[in-house]
């Protein structure tokens, strides 16, 4: 059954069939040659209970929030604001691209659209200011990915969903690594213009009344994210509710700054709708491969496989990250977590380990898939928003981002404390 | 006449989303009203069950719009590396996988509509919400996607009998990554 699975993964998926198909096909074909009863009678009532759901339903409030604070023009005021800050440091404006890309991926957990847009808006002061376009775009597509880590993250709530782990303790978990990754970015940023300083462009300072100003735009996007994580960590909302209280804040803070208009209410609905149907369409799918898996004993036989393979449980979790790195070269980021959860999650499970630190473990690994070539999204995003250049450049600019994202993942395995910490303590009192 | 088609069908989607749009922010006010309410002290009850209803809908009728857009992912590595023949190929095999799989899904949504409606269930809450009332915009919407996907893929089989692979492309192709934000 695990060679049925991982050979018909990889022949459908190569056949370009739609990914939610390719495991609906999966889980069809477990159901007639793997399972001692029908199970294709359940099909409906799964659909219908999968997406009769209200944790789900933060999916689509989290991607709305998004799309309305970067169409809007928040983003865009947001990145002027952090340049005031920032520019200081050795790399200058690199930083500001960083620290607002992981801002506004960290609201709404949609990596790509904050991609784009600080790319949009970054891109031209770049040529105005002399920087080195590979360290400068690497730096955009890097920052965006910070996004389904620090919670909210669309991500921990697919992935608290499918292997049934509390979203509230997943988020919890992924706030130590995504901040810290995101100070990591910033410091291998200053090293690198420290010791190639023409990499860096021009140092600015602005006068301190510019900067305190420029606070003043920072402060609603810092008590929207507050509000949203402070209330599920509260206890007094579910991460629904927060959600909505999210969209609510995200339409006042466009209101006050003056970017509300029946257009941009239109393009993020739009924009919410289709990604959360492309969400659905695979979530919906993984449950019923997941289903049929269960109900075909996968259990059994994956417990018979792992030992005849007599691996140790650190070699399992290696040869797992190992698979990670190598899929991420070639298959989006929510595909590949959706289609290793329903094999891979039980594996770890039966190890020993926590669902939960290995959530982190595997959105670490699944960050590094956006920005990997040669199926990187967040760099042909930024590639996008380029008007000149080659592709390459944006790859090598992203290659010492990958050095932390791997230190990370490698941090994780040694001292699990950095994920499980937080959750641990609070659930403890 | 295909092309009217094609056209028609991306136009009522677009609705569709944007009605769908309008349903998510009528939750997120509907939740919102509930939170103030539980802080005062009082709850107009029931809003983890109508978040769960409107999900339900706004995923099976949103579909469509994400099929007309090109949204639904796919893993496009040997497809990009063949010729517009080739590709078409590629495009019509995954749409009939699509529409067979979808159409199965709203065959076998049916008996879930039909047990609520024989027995007349409520669902097991305060609301006892009668369940036929949620189920039955649910199905439709996945017999929509179904009707949409089967539209599109004749539409784009007969585009291609004819040669015009760059009319079929735009069908049913995938975007490039590059493309993949307006």
């Amino acid at each position: 059954m695990i060679g049925y699975l991982s050979l018909g993964l990889l022949a459908l998926l190569s056949l370009s069939i739609p990914v939610g198909i390719v495991l609906f096909l999966l889980g069809f074909g477990i159901d007639a040659f793997f399972s001692p009863f029908p199970l294709i009678k359940g099909l409906g009532n799964l659909v219908w209970s999968t997406s009769n759901n209200a944790t789900l339903i933060a999916i689509p409030f989290f991607v709305l929030l998004g799309e309305i604070l970067v169409r809007s023009g928040i983003a865009a005021r947001t990145y002027a604001a952090l340049d005031k800050w920032v520019s200081w440091l050795p790399g200058g404006l690199v930083h500001a691209n960083i620290a607002t890309a992981t801002m506004f991926s960290a609201t709404s957990g949609s990596s790509v659209a904050t991609a784009a847009t600080v790319a949009t808006v970054a891109m031209p002061q770049a040529e105005r200011l002399g920087y080195d376009p590979k360290l400068f775009s690497g730096a955009i597509a890097a920052g965006g990915t910070l996004g389904i880590m620090i919670p909210p993250s669309i991500n921990l709530i697919v992935y608290g969903f499918l292997t049934q782990t509390s979203i509230p303790q997943l988020f919890l978990a992924g706030l130590v690594p995504g901040v810290t990754l995101a100070l990591g970015f910033i410091v291998i940023t200053m090293i690198i213009c420290a010791v190639r300083p023409a990499l860096g462009g021009e140092r600015r300072m602005f006068p301190l009344l510019v900067m305190v100003r420029a606070l003043a735009e920072l402060v609603p996007i810092f008590l929207l994210f507050a509000v949203i994580i402070g209330s599920i960590y509260q206890g007094w909302a579910t991460p629904t509710e927060a959600a909505a209280v999210g969209v609510a804040g995200a339409i006042v803070i466009a209101a006050i700054f003056g970017g509300v208009s029946t257009r941009m209410f239109t393009e993020s609905v739009l924009g919410t709708v289709k990604i959360t149907s492309m969400i659905m369409l695979v979530v919906i799918a993984a449950s019923f491969l997941n289903f049929t898996l269960a109900s075909a004993g996968l259990g059994r036989e994956l417990e018979a496989f792992l030992d005849s393979l007599g691996l140790s449980p650190l070699n399992t979790i290696l040869v797992i990250v190992c698979m990670y790195i190598v899929l991420g070269f070639f298959i989006e980021t929510l595909s590949l977590m959706v289609v290793t959860i329903p094999i891979i999650v039980p594996i770890v499970i039966e190890q020993g380990y926590d669902p939960i630190w290995f959530g982190i473990l595997m959105i670490v690994l699944i960050e590094m898939a956006l920005i990997t070539p040669p199926v990187g999204l967040n760099l042909y995003v930024v590639q996008g928003a380029r008007r000149e250049g080659r592709m390459s450049e944006v790859m090598l600019g992203a290659i010492p981002y990958i050095l932390a994202m791997l230190a990370m993942a490698a941090a994780l395995i040694a001292f699990p404390g950095i994920a499980l910490y937080l959750p641990n303590s609070l659930s403890g009192s | 006449m295909v092309d009217t088609i094609l056209l028609r069908l991306r136009s009522v989607n677009r609705w569709v989303a944007i009605l769908i749009g309008v349903l998510l922010l009528a939750c997120v006010v509907f939740v919102l009203a509930d939170i103030v309410l539980r802080r005062l002290g009082s709850t107009l009850g029931g809003t983890d069950e109508i978040s769960g209803y409107v999900m339900a809908i706004a995923t099976s009728w949103g579909m469509g719009y994400t099929l007309t857009e090109l949204g639904h992912v796919r893993i496009d590595i040997l497809r990009c590396r063949v010729r517009s023949r080739g590709r078409a190929l590629f495009d019509l095999v995954s749409m009939l996988a699509l529409s067979g799989v979808i159409t199965l899904i709203a065959i076998r949504g049916w008996p879930v509509l039909e047990r609520s409606l024989a027995n007349g269930s409520r669902a097991n809450t305060p609301l006892e919400t009668p369940l036929a009332l949620v189920q039955a915009p649910w199905l439709a919407g996945w017999v929509w996607f179904a009707l949409t996907a089967w539209l599109t893929f004749l539409a784009a089989l007969f585009l291609i009998a004819r040669g015009e692979f760059e009319r079929s492309e735009a069908a049913i192709g995938t975007f490039g990554e590059a493309d993949a934000l307006r």
